[in-house]
């Protein structure tokens, strides 16, 4: 199989990351809680993880919060920024993990910036959208279903500047591209452990520049009399034990990435979609393409997404077609109605893999 | 030597605390703080030899790592709170 998936999950994780799952399920008990060998280790386990997350991404150890996956994090964080009715500026290129939870606490929310690939109308549709005052900002890094590189510094430096809280959703940047809370000076940013940073599934991370407000309450090892959540992070987003083994894979992913550079593995993937678009276009498909691209790459063949991508599934190839849980992504780029075959390239990018997408996609109906 | 306790508020900030005292040159061992020492329940505290427990608790404080409590056991085994 060519795996070109990579937006939904990373697959082929380093062997690394297994044998740091296996290691950690043979050694490690309940982090936290027992003074025990086992549970020190595991409390070990965990806090190299805390480390080296905050060594990648500009914060201290404490900051790290474990949690499931990304639409985890974004919900913790939208829940401590945004009461219900509040007013929320978002880009044009949300995930409903952002929507659907800003539309669940009835928010009120002003989408701003809907040209693709466009720095400029981001920046200025984004611009006007704080001035009227917004109780917070939130917006991801990248899109996912377009591999858009969204202006994060200059977007967190306007939200700065004006005082308004802000969350950053880096489901589609963590490992491929520089994210840091310390120079964004977010509120939180948000991200998977599973996608870029090659942990296991079951993994996110949540950076915390205030305390956040529980999405869970229980049992943290610490303050244990006391019937409030600790007042402290990590434990005041942690009830309940951990999934260390996911933490110790995540950890070794994180590590794995590291040591190639998330420079080298942006270039990788950038490269790639470029000469992917150019194969597809050849090919008489309508493709997303532009500048501030990541290693994804959105088309339409002139026939049914879903029937697209179940004939390249047929000839070995793993992408996803539909809406990507991002209607209003595709609202944007005008995609609604059809949604769009998502080829998204991951760490192991490679020409082979491009070879093969192009020769099946050469079976598929120019549009 | 003299054996001191300092008591912090979660595992993590313990793991802090140690991190920051072995770059100090100062050796501790992280364990589970014992019960009478923390009212607030469970929590976890750094055991250290040493003749100069300030310069730890000076440590922590540069390193912005909260601490709640320093403790010194006298060698006939018995505990007292120390003022910080």
């Amino acid at each position: 199989m060519i795996y070109l998936d990579n937006g939904a999950t990373s697959f082929h994780k380093p062997v690394q990351v297994r044998r740091a799952i296996l290691d950690a399920m043979i050694r490690c008990a309940n982090p936290g809680r027992g003074g025990y060998r086992a549970a020190m280790e595991a409390a070990n386990e965990v806090f190299r993880c805390r480390e080296t997350a905050g060594r990648m991404f500009g914060c201290t150890p404490e900051q790290v919060v474990f949690t499931s996956n990304c639409t985890h994090g974004l919900n913790i964080a939208i829940r401590t920024l945004v009461k219900p009715g509040a007013n929320v500026v978002i880009s044009g290129f949300e995930h409903n993990a952002v929507t659907r939870t800003l539309y669940g606490l009835g928010a009120v929310v002003h989408t701003a910036g809907r040209k693709l690939f466009d720095w400029d109308d981001t920046l200025r549709e984004f611009d006007a959208a704080l001035n009227t005052r917004p109780d917070a900002a939130v917006f991801t890094h990248v899109s996912n279903v377009f591999g858009y590189i969204l202006p994060v510094a200059e977007m967190a430096g306007m939200c700065r500047a004006r005082g308004i809280p802000f969350v950053v959703d880096a489901a589609q940047s963590a490992g491929c591209l520089p994210v840091s809370l310390e120079a964004l000076g977010a509120d939180f940013i948000a991200m998977p452990g599973h996608k870029g940073l090659l942990g296991p599934q079951g993994t996110g991370l949540l950076l915390c520049g205030r305390e956040p407000e529980p999405l869970l309450t229980g049992g943290t090892g610490s303050e244990s009399v006391r019937q409030e959540m600790p007042e402290f992070t990590p434990d005041r987003a942690e009830a309940g034990t951990l999934n260390v083994p996911g933490i110790a894979g995540l950890r070794a992913g994180m590590e794995y990435v590291e040591q190639v550079g998330t420079d080298r593995i942006l270039s990788r993937e950038s490269q790639c979609a470029r000469r992917c678009a150019e194969e597809l276009e050849k090919l008489g498909m309508q493709v997303f393409y532009g500048a501030h691209q990541a290693g994804t790459v959105s088309f339409r063949p002139g026939m049914d997404c879903e029937a697209a991508a179940q004939i390249l599934s047929r000839r070995g190839i793993a992408v996803r077609a539909g809406l990507h849980c991002a209607p209003l992504a595709h609202e944007s780029a005008g995609t609604l109605e059809t949604g769009t075959v998502r080829v998204s390239f991951g760490h192991d990018a490679s020409p082979r893999q491009l070879r093969m997408l192009a020769e099946a996609a050469s079976k598929l109906p120019p549009r | 030597m003299n054996v001191y306790y300092i008591t912090f508020r979660s595992v993590t900030f313990a793991q802090r605390g140690e991190e920051i005292l072995r770059r100090g040159g100062i050796s501790s061992v992280l364990q589970r703080t014992p019960r009478w020492m923390e009212e607030q329940g469970c929590g976890y505290c750094l055991r250290l030899r040493t003749d100069d427990v300030q310069t730890g608790a000076a440590l922590l404080r540069g390193s912005r790592i909260p601490f709640r409590k320093i403790y010194l056991q006298q060698p006939e085994g018995n505990v007292e709170e120390l003022a910080v």
